[in-house]
């Protein structure tokens, strides 16, 4: 008789074209045959969803909790795919796992966080983590991490990320149980009898000099010291032509570190009007925040890889890594660019030490282990389970 | 890391909630995340509200311990958290709490939790009297016009934090603050007033706004109080709200306005809340005033010398036409050294921050100002011929000669300006400088207030300056220095009691030098050690051989401020009077007035020394400086010189001789000798002796003499005299 391990991790992965197909492959590599308690599927959102989704379920059985995100770009041990499908499978005795999902009400998005971090009542094990999968583009993000942190307090950590839809910046979707929403939050929350360990890290640094939010509206910025916003990032830029040009060629990455106590909270700006002179991300930037631009070379955004899967490694007491969860910015998939995204996952096998992992990229990251901020841009956010 | 500025982030984020709760909660949430906190809350009216980061358990009770004054707040399933409660400046035990695994807070997050607690405490107080006033038929309107404030509140502070994140000169962000201030007030008066330091912490206008202002007792009294104060005056409302930089009291920030004060209580809490930020951004702007250093003058924000010689050569190598002239001006101040060696450095530093200001309303905003160093300033002016830089100098030797109002008096200095203009474009950038220097020099040697360019037969003139230098090592080296000696009489009986050594120079190529021209270039060169320590040690042995024939004589040896602050200035007296076997009673010291007030502490500790070891100090031009007559009782002073000023005149005016008595009553309250310098007639002497005054020098008694005579001279006095 096959021996039932007290706590395993999987993960598959798949580029079929069919969806239904594509999702049954990627989850059967992950599962391996045993039965699952969570599946964690991340796919782009030009597969059929809910066919993807029945492939999953077909897979994982019935009594599997399913939860998942549409992305920009999915990666795990084989490496990148874009339009594929990546899965992260787990179970065993070891494990608890409740999910809860919550529409994010215009009017209130952070009690969509606090909703989701609802999964975790009656969760007792000694180690517990909340992850979230929710919608990239409601473009209240902090008030959707805020909200759940408000719920589950400082003494259970966060992880997650915001969907995206490719480059579209249209919908975004996320999965629970056998159904495809949108403009909601989905929570995992994953209880375990053994340690879990989080790892965060961007590797950006500060282009001086530093310049004041001097008008802003939510992720809207009109102008840094004084000068419309656009203006300010072309001339740094050294760039002459409209917004769509500056963001389309290569540069779509402007990454405005703000000023905190250790480092910089980083947002990503991604488009910009050539009539308004404005620019925005996908992130609140509040009016009178001190901001950097930010840079990197694909070095440091390797090493904040290696850093990332490193710290989360070496919180587990010393076991080894079951496997890992890895949230991505997409953000960090850009500054990498031709190769580089390659680089990326062989570091990230190499720092895991080729413990099985999956992700995706985000629009967003969250992780929260110390202090009360959780909301990420440009960032690695990888979680092991040993 | 500048984190402060975090606050007006948090300000205008508090000051946009709509009520109490979003407000509160908003604060919290802010405040943890900045200082990377796990948890927060506030208390207020005994209730805990906002609490966050607890989850479904919050712990009231501690959360009260901890408004209470509890630092550790226990959090089920983490732990002791160290804890921060920040009074919001209303009720007893309102306060702002976070509370922080691991890391106990420091100084500055304490000081930034303070200014946001106090930040909320003004919203939350504001928020409750619109609601209280509500049922008025004006609340919209006052709704609207209380928007509008907050509105140019944040505009005015996201100014100063603008000016200081792009590092501008501290001056011009303190103007941005008093300009914000007044602006904020619906263009009421402002002043910004800031102590210095030292001991009597002297209140000194840093900038102000819409006229003149210095309500020095108001500010007082809010610094005092640590509170903001609304007072009335003649002619309508004070409002004094004190400004703490890094956490310490600094300064006042003051506002007038026309009518009562209790038509003005909305202005006192805005005030109020915009010094809090002003506090803050200042501890930001001296962090930065720290990064910039290393190119700019901390005293006046202007460039350094080695910034300013960067930007001429970027200027000179960026012309594009070869022809194109940049001038450069030397400016260096006249009497400089004496408002700084009477009134201080920190009133010098003052000073010198003034003259930068007027500096930079005399050139264009296109132009480039520096501090070289000392009392030397320069400015780089585009595109100017000469003409046009002789404009500019003329007017700033006219903007210098304007009296500057430092330490509470009237300053009255001037300027020398030399001026070279660039001549071919390789032209290097310190030899520019360095022409314009030359011409300044020269400027300044046919007297002061004059501007000058450049002609090359001044470089000649400049190169006997430095060869002075070797001249005056030379004459070290050669022995070309000589003593005269001057006896100090006493007036009561005409016994010669002591002798003044003083230094004469017969340079073989100079011919007589001056000390009055030669000691400030040994003291200039670092020579005046070498050369007072020679004056002493001949001048004691000297008087040790006359004391075989005179056992009472004393000496009296100048001592320059240089040699004063030299660490081993004491050793080296007491060597010199060992090795020439002279008691040290029978030596006395003299400084001058401006040398004691300039560094009193530097070199006090050596002056006890020297005191206990029985040598008596004396000082020298009494009268002349700014004296604070404090320094008397501190220092261990023996003698008193009144300066030859004040009986210059053949016949002793009432006037003179007040000022006289004064200063010799003031000695014998003291128990101090008196002398008096230059006596020259009879008249002088009887007066002299009338009003009490105990020795005396000068020609009518004796002239300055050589070695070989003074034996004599002194025999003769005695014979006479007795």
């Amino acid at each position: 008789m096959q021996s039932i391990p007290h706590r395993w991790f999987g993960a598959g992965q798949s580029s079929a074209a069919d969806s239904a197909k594509a999702g049954a492959e990627a989850t059967a590599e992950a599962i391996g045959g045993r039965t699952p308690k969570a599946v964690l599927v991340f796919c782009s959102v030009a597969h059929d969803l809910p066919a993807l989704l029945a492939g999953v379920r077909e897979q994982a059985g019935p009594d599997a909790a399913i939860v998942g995100s549409s992305t920009m770009g999915e990666i795990g041990n084989a490496g990148l795919t874009v339009g594929g499908v990546a899965v992260a499978a787990l179970g065993g005795d070891g494990f608890t796992v409740h999910t809860r999902a919550a529409h994010i009400h215009e009017s209130d998005p952070r009690a969509a966080g606090a909703a989701a971090a609802e999964s975790l009542r009656g969760l007792h094990d000694d180690h517990k983590v909340l992850i979230l999968l929710c919608d990239g583009l409601t473009g209240h993000p902090h008030d959707i991490v805020r909200g759940a942190y408000s719920s589950v307090g400082a003494t259970v950590p966060l992880v997650g990320g915001f969907g995206a839809d490719d480059r579209k910046f249209e919908r975004t979707y996320q999965f629970h149980g056998d159904e495809v929403l949108t403009n909601s939050v989905v929570g995992l929350a994953l209880g375990s009898d053994g340690p879990i360990g989080i790892g965060v890290a961007h590797g950006w640094r500060r282009k001086e000099p530093p310049m004041i939010v001097s008008k802003s509206h939510g992720a809207h910025i009109f102008e840094l010291d004084g000068e419309p916003a656009l203006d300010v990032l072309l001339r740094r830029n050294n760039f002459t032509g409209t917004a769509d040009e500056f963001f389309d060629l290569g540069r779509s990455l402007q990454p405005l570190g703000l000023s905190r106590r250790n480092g910089e909270d980083i947002r990503v700006i991604h488009a910009g009007d050539d009539e308004a002179r404005s620019v925005w991300g996908t992130a609140d930037v509040p009016h009178g925040a001190l901001v950097w631009l930010m840079e990197a070379d694909r070095q440091a955004l390797l090493d904040g890889a290696t850093w990332s899967c490193t710290e989360a490694l070496a919180r587990l007491d010393g076991l080894s890594p079951l496997g890992v969860i890895a949230f991505d910015c997409a953000g960090r998939r850009a500054g990498l660019m031709d190769g580089g995204v390659d680089e990326e996952m062989a570091v990230m096998r190499d720092a895991l030490k080729g413990a099985p992992f999956a992700g995706f990229y985000t629009s967003g990251e969250i992780a929260r282990v110390r202090g009360a901020s959780g909301l990420h841009h440009l960032t690695l956010v990888t979680l092991a389970l040993a | 890391m500048p984190w402060t500025r975090l606050l007006t982030e948090f300000f205008t984020a508090v000051n946009a909630a709509e009520d109490e709760r979003d407000a509160i909660s908003g604060a919290v949430e802010l405040a943890t995340e900045m200082v990377e906190a796990e948890v927060g809350a506030v208390v207020r009216d005994g209730k805990v509200l906002g609490a966050y980061g607890f989850g479904p358990d919050v712990p009231q009770a501690r959360l009260l311990g901890v408004a209470a004054g509890e630092n550790l707040l226990d959090v089920a399933g983490i732990g002791e958290l160290h804890a921060v409660p920040s009074p919001l400046g209303s009720g007893d035990a309102d306060a702002l709490i976070v509370a922080r695994q691991g890391r106990p807070f420091r100084a500055e997050e304490r000081q930034l939790l303070l200014g946001m607690a106090q930040v909320l405490g003004l919203a939350l107080r504001s928020i409750r009297v619109l609601s209280a006033e509500r049922h008025l038929r004006a609340e919209k309107e006052r709704q609207a016009s209380s928007a509008q404030t907050r509105q140019r509140l944040v505009e005015s502070l996201l100014t100063i934090q603008r000016a200081i994140s792009a590092r501008r000169p501290l001056p011009e962000i303190l103007d941005a603050v008093t300009g914000g201030a007044s602006e904020l007030l619906a263009g009421a008066t402002v002043a910004l007033l800031l102590a210095e330091g030292g001991p009597d912490r002297r209140l000194t206008i840093a900038s102000n706004c819409g006229g003149e202002l210095f309500p020095e007792a108001t500010a007082r009294a809010a610094m005092t109080s640590g509170t903001v104060l609304i007072q009335p005056d003649e002619t309508g409302t004070l409002i004094a709200t004190p400004v703490r930089v890094t956490g310490e009291m600094a300064g006042c920030l003051v506002a007038h306005l026309p009518g009562g004060t209790e038509q003005h209580a909305e202005e006192r809490d805005q005030l109020d809340a915009f010094a809090q930020q002003v506090s803050l951004a200042l501890t930001d702007a001296r962090t930065v005033e720290a990064v910039r250093e290393a190119h700019h003058d901390p005293v006046t924000g202007l460039p350094n010398r080695a910034l300013f010689l960067k930007i001429l050569n970027r200027v000179l190598a960026s012309r594009v036409i070869s022809t194109d002239p940049t001038s450069v001006l030397f400016i260096d101040l006249d009497r400089f050294k004496a408002v700084n060696d009477s009134l201080g450095h920190e009133a010098g530093d003052q000073l010198l921050a003034l003259v930068a200001r007027r500096l930079r309303g005399c050139v264009r905003a296109s132009d480039t100002t520096a501090r070289l160093g000392g009392d030397e300033f320069a400015a780089i002016l585009h595109d100017s011929p000469k003409e046009a830089a002789t404009i500019v100098g003329d007017r700033i030797v006219a903007a210098i000669k304007e009296p500057f109002r430092v330490a509470g008096r009237e300053i009255f200095i001037g300027a020398s300006v030399g001026v070279a203009v660039s001549r071919e474009s390789a032209e290097k950038s310190e030899a520019l400088l360095h022409n314009a220097d030359v011409a300044m020099y020269r400027a300044k040697k046919d007297g002061p207030g004059r501007v000058l360019v450049y002609e090359p037969y001044m470089h000649a003139e400049a190169l006997d300056h430095l060869s002075l230098r070797g001249d005056l090592q030379r004459a070290l080296r050669e022995g070309e220095f000589r003593l005269q000696y001057q006896p100090l009489v006493r007036l009561a009986d005409g016994v010669p009691a002591g002798v003044e050594a003083l230094i004469r120079w017969h340079s073989p190529t100079r011919g007589l030098v001056s000390p009055v021209d030669f000691i400030p270039m040994a003291e200039e060169f670092g020579l005046i050690v070498e050369i007072g320590q020679w004056a002493l040690e001949t001048s004691a042995r000297q008087v040790a051989a006359w004391r075989r024939e005179f056992p009472d004589l004393g000496l009296n040896v100048n001592v320059s401020g240089h040699q004063l602050v030299h660490p081993r200035f004491a050793d080296n007296v007491m060597r010199a009077l060992a090795i020439a076997g002279l008691p040290s009673s029978a030596v006395t010291l003299e400084l001058t007035e401006s040398v004691l007030m300039s560094e009193p502490d530097l070199g006090k500790a050596a002056l006890h020394t020297l005191r206990s070891l029985g040598v008596q100090l004396s000082i020298d031009d009494f009268g002349t400086g700014y004296s604070s007559l404090a320094y008397l009782r501190e220092l261990p002073v023996d003698e008193l010189k009144i300066d030859r000023a004040f009986i210059a005149r053949a016949e002793l005016t009432g006037e003179d001789l007040a000022l006289v008595r004064t200063i010799v009553e003031l000695a014998q309250i003291l128990g101090l000798r008196t002398v008096a310098e230059g006596i020259e007639n009879a008249a002088q002497l009887l007066a002299l002796r009338g009003l009490g005054c105990g020795y005396g020098q000068g020609y009518h008694l004796c002239r300055p003499t050589d070695p070989e005579e003074v034996p004599s001279r002194l025999l003769t006095a005695l014979v006479e005299h007795r």
